[in-house]
């Protein structure tokens, strides 16, 4: 799952992933991998799970192998006039990102692009083995991956449209960029995968390397029968509660295609252990 | 008699939808006439609801009498405040213009702003005792509140501030784009006509600003006054947006912090197999299956205790409910474990001798 360049981490809000993408840097950085965590909408999710404060724009070392940095908005759209659009530095840059500003706020994909144009623009550099991308949650996604496509719509032509036709299309290669999704076996966050599964069967902006489930319920090993025979009390409670939301999961999990499948972790509450854990776990499934 | 306000809030995923309804429901009971406003209800709770086709126009609940449910339609929405605040032929090119259309899909504040302007007209209708309002989970809840103040800056902001040249202009002057040449510049650049069309777009934009920026007050005055309820699990995800709401919000703190699908705290008590006749097996995995839930009722324990101290609040839980309800009587049954909740949010019908 981890064996292009760059991997996209996205789910329903909540599901876990961040930590699934935190777990994932710390499994390649043990194999040997050169990682950079890239945070693409708030520097905290992925942080937190790698123990560290805050994520900044200048990417940092934040354990062994594994860098990390957080996109945010002004600084990439510097850095996008600078770097991708190569604007001399004689322009007067400061009335152009002001210019640009107002047409982030406004024009469809130039926000997004400017932001997903950071990972991919670390990719093009070339100093990690693996660039792991912390992405937005689903409802979000397609926006962002669209975005060089949008643009270039959008753009007659000239270095911004340029730009957009190579973003899109290593975004598209599956030698170079892939997508993660990351599900818990409940209602919302299942029809919410299947519709963006989809939607990347109509529109292949990238290619799916994997469906993690997450928080997935060990087997009780007691039947029906065995939990109604036994005494009314918490063990016949914790019982049912178990075989409950079991059940539940059964349902849900049958609704996706298969794929790695994490297990629910039990009293555990720092994000820090979360993603340690998780990242054990990968050392069977990957 | 004056319209009381539930706005329910907090993280994606942690039951706000569910428990807004069963909040009406459990009201509605009581005699209130209520109004719930959900945001994007799961198919069983919509269907619970009766929900089939619902848009911004409250419909009665068949279900239960006394409540009527409505669902938030942003694009509706956006097309009403525009044809509210603009002259119309303005109203006419901003519903034709792609940008405008974006931007009703995109400005992060858009949905939540959108939710604002609904609770505003589902108060200001007079028709209910209560309005229960489920937020979009955009920032977790946090959007909902900052909404009009970035509608605000958005259309009255710097940044048009600088094209149009003018601190707010009246209608008449916006013909002017100072900033015009600065924007050819950056076409030129650029390699399009982008910034220059874009400009004419946002003159249009502008004259919205008077009448949503008396409308953003009058949305931020009904937040002012409505009771905040942030919903939250014990989780460390919800926490953390939970705790912005303390952290990031001056006015409007909430008072009321809702630990939803909490465990039973009884299952730490180990005893219930004492005495009992089991087979080996069967004795162990009942007995690793409750240190299993007992580490998380601890741990969830722990969590809460450490946040209602914190802030000084009173600890509200609702219990974890095996399956989701699936109607009106599932609904209110889920409250009828969280008695102090309902004490403290549903005020009484006024009696008759008030």
């Amino acid at each position: 799952m981890l064996d292009c360049r760059m991997t996209f981490v996205s789910g329903k809000g909540g599901v876990g992933k961040s930590a699934v993408t935190a777990s994932l840097a710390l499994q390649a950085a043990r194999r040997g991998q050169q990682v950079l965590v890239v945070g693409m909408v708030e520097g905290i999710g992925a942080a937190s799970h790698l123990a560290t404060e805050r994520l900044d724009y200048t990417a940092h070392q934040v354990r062994s192998g594994i860098d990390g940095l957080a996109v945010n908005r002004s600084d990439a759209l510097d850095e996008y006039l600078r770097l991708q659009l190569h604007v001399p530095r004689a322009a007067p840059t400061k009335v152009l990102s002001r210019a640009l500003s107002v047409l982030a706020e406004t024009a469809p994909g130039v926000r997004e692009i400017v932001t997903i144009g950071k990972p991919v623009y670390e990719m093009w550099q070339a100093n990690y083995d693996l660039i792991l991308v912390d992405a937005p949650p689903l409802g979000q996604l397609f926006s962002y991956l669209r975005a060089p496509t949008t643009i270039a719509d959008l753009v007659p032509a000239g270095p911004i449209r340029a730009q957009a036709e190579r973003m899109s299309g290593a975004l598209a290669d599956p030698e170079a960029t892939s997508l993660i999704l990351v599900v818990t076996p409940e209602e919302l966050p299942v029809l919410e995968t299947q519709a963006t599964l989809d939607r990347l069967d109509a529109e292949p902006v990238i290619t799916l390397a994997g469906i993690v489930a997450n928080r997935i319920l060990p087997p009780l090993g007691l039947s029906a029968e065995q939990i109604a025979g036994l005494p009314d009390g918490s063990h016949r409670a914790a019982a049912q509660h178990h075989r409950a939301v079991q059940d539940q999961q059964e349902r849900w999990l049958n609704e996706l295609p298969d794929g790695p499948r994490l297990p629910y972790l039990f009293g555990i509450h720092t994000p820090g252990e979360v993603a340690e854990q998780l990242a054990d776990l990968w050392d069977d499934q990957l | 008699m004056s319209t009381q306000v539930l706005v329910v809030t907090g993280a994606g995923g942690v039951g706000k939808t569910t428990l807004s309804a069963a909040l009406g429901v459990t009201a509605a009971r009581r005699g209130l006439r209520t109004c719930v406003m959900t945001v994007d209800p799961a198919r069983r709770l919509a269907d619970a609801l009766g929900l089939e086709s619902l848009d911004n126009h409250p419909e009665p609940v068949a279900a239960q009498p006394g409540l009527a449910a409505a669902m938030l339609d942003v694009t509706a929405s956006w097309e009403a405040m525009v044809h509210r605040h603009a002259e119309p032929e303005i109203a006419r090119r901003l519903l034709d213009d792609p940008f405008f259309r974006a931007l009703a899909d995109r400005f992060p504040a858009a949905q939540a702003y959108a939710a604002g302007e609904q609770m505003a007209e589902h108060i200001e209708s007079h028709r209910w005792d209560l309005v229960v309002v489920d937020t979009p989970p955009a920032g977790g809840g946090l959007d909902f509140y900052t909404a009009p103040g970035r509608m605000r800056e958005l259309i009255g902001g710097r940044l048009l501030r600088w094209l149009t040249g003018a601190s707010i202009p009246g209608r008449r002057a916006l013909y002017k784009v100072t900033a015009r040449p600065a924007l050819r510049l950056a076409d030129v650049v650029l390699g399009g006509p982008l910034l220059e069309e874009i400009a004419d777009f946002l003159m249009d934009l502008r004259s919205l600003y008077d009448g949503i920026s008396r409308r953003a007050s009058a949305i931020e005055n009904h937040l002012g006054e409505a009771t905040s309820i942030v919903v939250t699990t014990a989780n460390p995800t919800p926490l953390r947006e939970a705790r912005r709401f303390f952290e990031e919000l001056e006015n409007g703190r909430p008072t009321t912090v809702v630990f939803n699908k909490q465990l039973p705290e009884t299952w730490t008590d180990r005893a219930s197999l004492r005495g009992v006749d089991l087979d080996p097996d069967t004795r162990a995995a009942t007995r690793d299956n409750l240190a299993r839930w007992a580490s998380e009722v601890r741990l969830q324990h722990e969590i809460k205790q450490e946040f209602v101290a914190r802030y000084g609040l009173q600890l509200l839980e609702v219990p974890w409910a095996d399956t989701a309800p699936t109607s009106v009587d599932l609904l209110a049954d889920l409250l009828e474990q969280a008695p102090d909740l309902v004490a403290k949010v549903i005020a009484e019908p006024n009696s008759d001798h008030g």
